[in-house]
């Protein structure tokens, strides 16, 4: 209408250009978001993707395009193997059992009468703490022969609990050295990860259950709902439908991301016999540390596909749910 | 109360567990090299004065310095002198452990400067991110223009980027414009927050358009009334995300690890108390455990204040 000729519809009637200059401020306004989204978002995707197919270095004035050859070296190599298989198993270790502890200490905390703001702090305290300084105090816990987890474990020495095949073990030759053991390693990253993610979880699903409505529980009762569990099967655990997938999408996100403790534990090569060796850490060390961009790159997307897919199988659930809840 | 014991008891198993290495690492920060050593002392150590060696080695008196102090002890020979400048050495070199731990923490390392460097780049991006994000948030709630919906939905697509999984590809994009090691590139790839954008816009939304209409009758420019009718309106909502943004980035160790190598003067914390644990022996378990109850102490005191509001700033995302 009015907007098609702008210029003249300035000149003649200036209330009429109010679209227009609505339209102006609008893109102006959204200038610097939408130019930093490109420059620091979508053209770093776009890189990646490029440099992936190349085998680029920093410093070297150009680069042979070698096709999917970082890709096959990916899924033949067997440290990418190791790679994998240290990835997935934090993933599929810390993400169950964080949302578990999560959901557990909520009910919990959810079902006392006093006490519960203590407790919430408390177990919030690892989320807001830096990593890497609570790595660095875990890394002291497990030390072999001055840790506090050994020394513990050591005062079980000649009491009944020696029954336990994994202490008499102890007992007799000397507690694990966690962190150099390659049987132990990603189960301790395992075990700081869980330790660090599963307050803020038990947060969220906190403010999940202060939207269950007291009825429902009333209305399962008059059904016959009479246990605790049938309560929870019935009630709780639909109605906490959408805060639990929210909850398991960050949680993954997240544990795919994990790199602070690895580092701070094994600054080079990704633990013993590469056990801990993860994405980030393998994306850093090939494309920072060793100037390898090229297969770094290759990771890089891998990675971005998999968070992605995690993020949309996640909208698509919260979608479904919606007109339920 | 007490048909609720089982509830605590595994409740108070699990807060064992939360708070043992936040218990040692405060512990250690308080103890002596040998009590650490030997696991004796309890929560705070015995706090017996102890004699730093280092200090005693660096004071060791050479020929001159017994030459220059032989006024004062008229009459001795040099091994006296000696024996006594040493032991002088050794009573201005006892400290308590505590004192030796913390002020070792500052002076072994630029903490402080670490400090610092903590501060401007988490408060450099928090403000970039609101100068960004609050404009166009209003934009995409409150004006209508051709489009919006494109734009809305790129940033939908954005909040899919983890900035931590492009860290490579920005990284060789710094390294061209010969941006690393700068304050630039710890601050420039978190400066759009394409989540801040989503949570504003959502907050924007339900601000009554009546406000907006009337600031415009007043005559204000879309500008002005960004900052001075939204802004306002947005204080709770910003302060929760300020909190999010605040935590992520004091705490980030894996970008600054990437872009930062070498220059100790732009170290951010957690750089910092890596380095410490880097180039330390076993004797530097105490200074490092101060070094990293310092750095995790402004977080948690500033979390105990205000709990609630922290609680709700984390946890935002989660209630889209």
């Amino acid at each position: 209408m009015a907007v098609t000729d702008s210029s003249f519809a300035r000149e003649t009637k200036p209330t009429l250009s109010a679209a227009t200059q609505e339209k102006r401020a609008a893109w102006s306004l959204t200038a610097p978001a939408l130019i930093l989204m490109f420059v620091i978002l979508l053209v770093p995707v776009m890189i990646a993707t490029f440099l992936s197919f190349t085998n680029y270095s920093l410093g070297n004035s150009g680069f042979d395009w070698i096709g999917t050859r970082n890709y096959e070296r990916l899924f033949t190599r067997s440290t990418y193997e190791k790679m994998f298989v240290a990835t997935f198993t934090y993933v599929v270790t810390v993400v169950p059992i964080s949302v578990g502890l999560g959901l557990g200490a909520a009910l919990l905390i959810n079902s006392l009468g006093r006490f519960r703001e203590i407790y919430k702090t408390i177990y919030f305290l690892p989320v807001m703490a830096t990593l890497l300084a609570m790595a660095i105090a875990w890394e002291f816990m497990l030390h072999p022969s001055i840790g506090m987890i050994n020394r513990t474990l050591e005062l079980g020495c000649g009491t009944p609990l020696e029954w336990l095949p994994f202490m008499a073990t102890g007992c007799a030759d000397g507690f694990p050295v966690w962190l150099g053991d390659k049987r132990y390693a990603i189960w301790v990253i395992c075990f700081i990860g869980i330790w660090q993610g599963f307050g803020f979880n038990m947060v969220l699903y906190l403010a999940g259950l202060t939207g269950v409505h007291r009825e429902l529980y009333h209305a399962a009762e008059m059904d016959g709902a009479k246990s605790g569990w049938e309560r929870f099967r019935l009630v709780t655990w639909p109605a906490l439908g959408p805060t639990t997938v929210f909850v398991v999408t960050i949680s993954c996100i997240r544990a795919f991301q994990v790199f602070d403790t690895i580092e701070a534990f094994w600054p080079q090569g990704g633990g013993p016999n590469k056990s801990t060796y993860v994405m980030m850490f393998a994306i850093f060390e090939k494309g920072v540390q060793q100037n390898l961009i090229g297969i770094g790159s290759a990771i890089t997307v891998l990675f971005l596909i998999f968070v992605m897919f995690l993020t949309l199988i996640q909208r698509w659930l919260v979608e479904r749910k919606v007109h339920y809840g | 109360m007490t048909r609720d014991w089982w509830k605590h008891l595994i409740l108070i198993l699990g807060v064992i567990v939360v708070i043992a290495p936040f218990y040692m690492m405060v512990s250690y920060s308080f103890k002596s090299p040998g009590e650490i050593d030997r696991g004796e002392g309890g929560f705070f150590g015995r706090q017996e004065m102890m004699v730093d060696e280092r200090c005693v080695k660096l004071r060791d008196p050479d020929r001159k310095d017994v030459a220059a102090a032989a006024p004062r002890f008229p009459g001795a020979t040099e091994g006296e002198i000696r024996d006594a400048l040493v032991a002088e050495a050794e009573a201005d070199c006892a400290m308590r452990p505590v004192v030796f731990n913390y002020s070792k923490a500052f002076t072994e390392a630029p903490l402080l400067r670490y400090l610092l460097n903590g501060v401007i780049v988490t408060a450099s991006i928090f403000l970039i991110q609101v100068v960004v994000a609050l404009p166009a948030a209003y934009a995409l709630a409150k004006l209508k223009f051709w489009g919006r919906e494109a734009v809305f939905g790129l940033v939908l697509f954005c909040l899919l980027i983890p900035v931590h999984a492009i860290a490579l590809p920005l990284y060789i994009m710094l390294a061209k414009l010969g941006l690393t090691n700068t304050y630039a590139a710890l601050v420039v790839p978190w400066t759009i927050s394409v989540f801040g954008i989503f949570l504003m816009r959502q907050f924007f939304m339900t601000v009554p358009d009546d406000l907006i209409d009337a600031a415009r009758m007043d005559g204000m420019g879309e500008f002005s009334i960004v900052w001075r009718v939204m802004l306002p309106t947005a204080i709770p909502a910003l302060l929760a995300f300020a909190i999010f943004s605040i935590v992520a980035h004091w705490n980030d160790y894996f970008w600054p690890r990437i872009v930062v190598t070498g220059n100790r003067d732009l170290f951010t914390p957690p750089l910092g108390l890596r380095e410490f644990k880097g180039d330390g022996d076993g004797s530097y378990f105490g200074p490092m455990m101060a070094t990293a109850t310092v750095i995790v102490t402004p977080l948690i005191v500033a979390f105990l204040m205000a709990q609630k509001r922290f609680i709700e700033g984390i946890t935002l995302s989660g209630m889209k």
